[in-house]
């Protein structure tokens, strides 16, 4: 049959999900990661709760559209710090991934986060390895009946107040406790609630392993940041080969250091042999690296015998941390950090816009004097209610004249207010056909000073 | 989709036949829903749905948290089409190309 090229493809599809069992495990790298995941999951859990000058201290209020971050109110049109934290977000990943593999996905990713907190749930209520897998095999007895349902308690608890918690982003987290409290959620606060909740408990709890292999794009594209120099978890195969175990190894004369005790395929959560190599199903948890270490360390071996390393080092090559490659990322990545702080200090609390009239392109006001009219738009992008004034330079003698009845300009937080003015200059000054002159926006308060600027067209008199 | 021609072919079984169908259709479910809420960020970032409502040839009076419902269901329905669409395009027929094959 000439199927053969398109079987392979089908194969993963094809495959029937085998249930993984991972084994607990400790050592310094799982240290590390449990560190990483107490780091990122009390930040989750906390930051809703902070207060920050009397306002929830970081809050995405999606229905008044505006973002509170540590103080700082961003509003729709400061989309592009959106634009640029994500680039950012992004250039650190190929950064970090270019340099060290797949750290993100065995430190930080919350898929992994939040599994490993599953996974510790689940040793919880059912055991360890062998009696989770003797459990599952058993017949459904009391106590069987009793551990499954303690399990599924943890995990329902720990996914409704993760999916508390998220929804607290977006809503005041207080007042959302109260509701919940009451039972009086609005319908949007309760479906994210839930939806939440069950993304947690699902991904976290069944899905796994199987979210990396299947639906991360992550995942897919990472090894095209890889290069020789790239950290990777690699076992050392020239060392470890011909593996084999126990009264064996008594047998031959130059038995390989791998005992063949499998713990390191026992713990991996992506169900893999690390020992067959590198294969994009590892997410650089290295719990392997953990587990073989502690094996050698009792057999009285070197330690190392699965560990970080480069395919440089294994081929007997130096590594280099610095090229082309993690040299270029640095300088953008940094690039626009720069940017985005330098955007960020400088960023004003105005936001303005000026549209000259369309009908006419100047009027005479008297026999020395023309006028120009434009539509002003004031945006406050501040915290409090502002009051503006608005000047003009670029021409001799400009004079700025509010249209309307105005008196000043005055805006509520996040309000847009739309003001007709009237630039007015002597028509022996503005005797250009188009000048350019410069209109000024500026807060009127004791305490600094912020404005905004926009240059614009100003038709003079001209014979 | 016709799934038939596989199983004749590949000897599948009925069992898998049917996980990679669902497997597909999860694989599409997903990929549409997340360029879906990617899309809608975009989008209600520069947006206001509520001011949108008002626009709309309808004229609908809609809150910001029914605006950006509907505007996500708005974008996944067309996510879903699309990669419903590249799924059945992609899963080609292959009993006709099998016995096309001189080799076969
Ligand atoms: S843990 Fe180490 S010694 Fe045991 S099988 Fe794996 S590589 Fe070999
Ligand atoms: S092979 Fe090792 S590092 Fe990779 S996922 Fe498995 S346990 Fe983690």
């Amino acid at each position: 049959m000439s199927n053969q090229d398109t079987k392979p493809v089908e194969l993963s599809l094809y495959k029937a999900h085998e249930k993984i069992y991972p084994r607990e495990v400790k050592g310094r790298f799982q240290f590390k990661r449990k560190l990483a995941v107490w780091l990122l999951l009390g930040l989750f859990y906390l930051l809703p709760w902070i207060s920050w000058g009397g306002e929830q201290a970081v809050l995405f209020d999606l229905p008044q559209r505006r973002f509170h971050i540590f103080g700082i109110t961003l509003w729709p049109q400061d989309f592009i710090f959106l634009a640029l934290m994500l680039i950012i977000a992004a250039f650190s990943l190929f950064f970090f991934t270019a340099l060290a593999g797949r750290l993100w996905c065995g430190y930080a990713c919350p898929q992994t986060v939040w599994t490993e907190v599953f996974i510790w749930l689940e040793q919880l209520a059912e055991g360890n390895r062998n009696k989770r897998m003797k459990l599952d095999k058993a017949p459904w007895t009391r106590e069987k009946i009793f551990r499954k349902f303690s399990k599924q308690f943890l995990w329902i608890t720990f996914a409704l107040w993760t999916g508390f918690t998220f929804v607290g982003f977006f809503t005041p987290i207080k007042e959302l406790s109260m509701q919940v409290w009451q039972w009086t959620l609005g319908p949007w606060e309760m479906f994210w609630l839930f939806f939440y909740s069950f993304a947690t408990y699902g991904n976290a709890g069944f899905l796994r392993e199987q979210v990396c292999l299947y639906m991360c794009p992550y995942a897919r594209f990472q090894s095209a940041m890889f290069d020789k120099e790239t950290l990777i978890i690699s076992y050392d195969e020239q060392r470890g080969e011909p593996r084999m175990r126990g009264k064996k190894r008594r047998e031959v004369e130059n038995p390989g250091d791998c005992i063949d005790c499998t713990l390191c395929v026992q713990v991996c959560p992506t169900g893999i042999d690390i020992r067959d190599g590198l294969q994009y199903e590892c997410i650089a948890c290295a719990a392997c690296i953990d587990a073989c270490d502690d094996v050698m360390e009792k057999s009285g071996m070197p330690k190392g015998l699965i560990k970080y390393t480069t395919e440089n080092a294994l081929e007997g090559r130096p590594t280099h941390i610095l090229r082309p490659r993690t040299i270029v990322y640095f300088i953008i990545l940094m690039t626009l950090v720069a940017s985005f702080g330098v955007a960020l200090v400088n960023r004003s609390a105005i936001d303005m816009n000026l549209i000259h009239d369309r009908n006419t392109f100047y009027r005479i006001v008297d026999s020395a004097t023309i006028e120009n009219v434009y539509t002003l738009k004031v945006m406050n992008k501040g915290n409090e209610a502002a009051q503006y004034e608005v000047n003009a330079s670029g021409i001799d003698g400009l004079k700025v004249v509010l249209g309307m009845n105005e008196t000043g300009i005055s805006a509520e937080p996040g309000q847009l207010v739309t003001v007709p003015i009237k630039i007015q200059a002597a028509k022996d000054a503005a005797n250009k056909k188009i000048h350019t002159i410069e209109v000024t926006v500026t807060k009127i308060s004791s305490d600094g000073s912020d404005s905004a600027a926009e240059k614009v067209k100003y038709f003079g008199y001209n014979k | 989709m016709t799934t038939e021609p596989i199983v004749k072919n590949q000897g599948f079984n009925e069992r898998q036949i049917k996980r990679i169908f669902w497997r597909r259709m999860a694989i599409v479910l997903w990929v549409s829903f997340f360029t879906a809420a990617v899309e809608s960020m975009v989008f209600f970032a520069l947006f206001d749905p509520a001011y949108l409502g008002q626009l709309s040839s309808f004229g609908v009076d809609v809150s910001q948290w029914q605006g950006y419902a509907l505007g996500f269901m708005f974008f996944w329905v067309f996510t879903f089409s699309a990669a419903l669409f590249s799924g059945l395009v992609l899963a080609l027929p292959r009993t006709k190309l099998a016995k096309r094959n001189p080799n076969a």
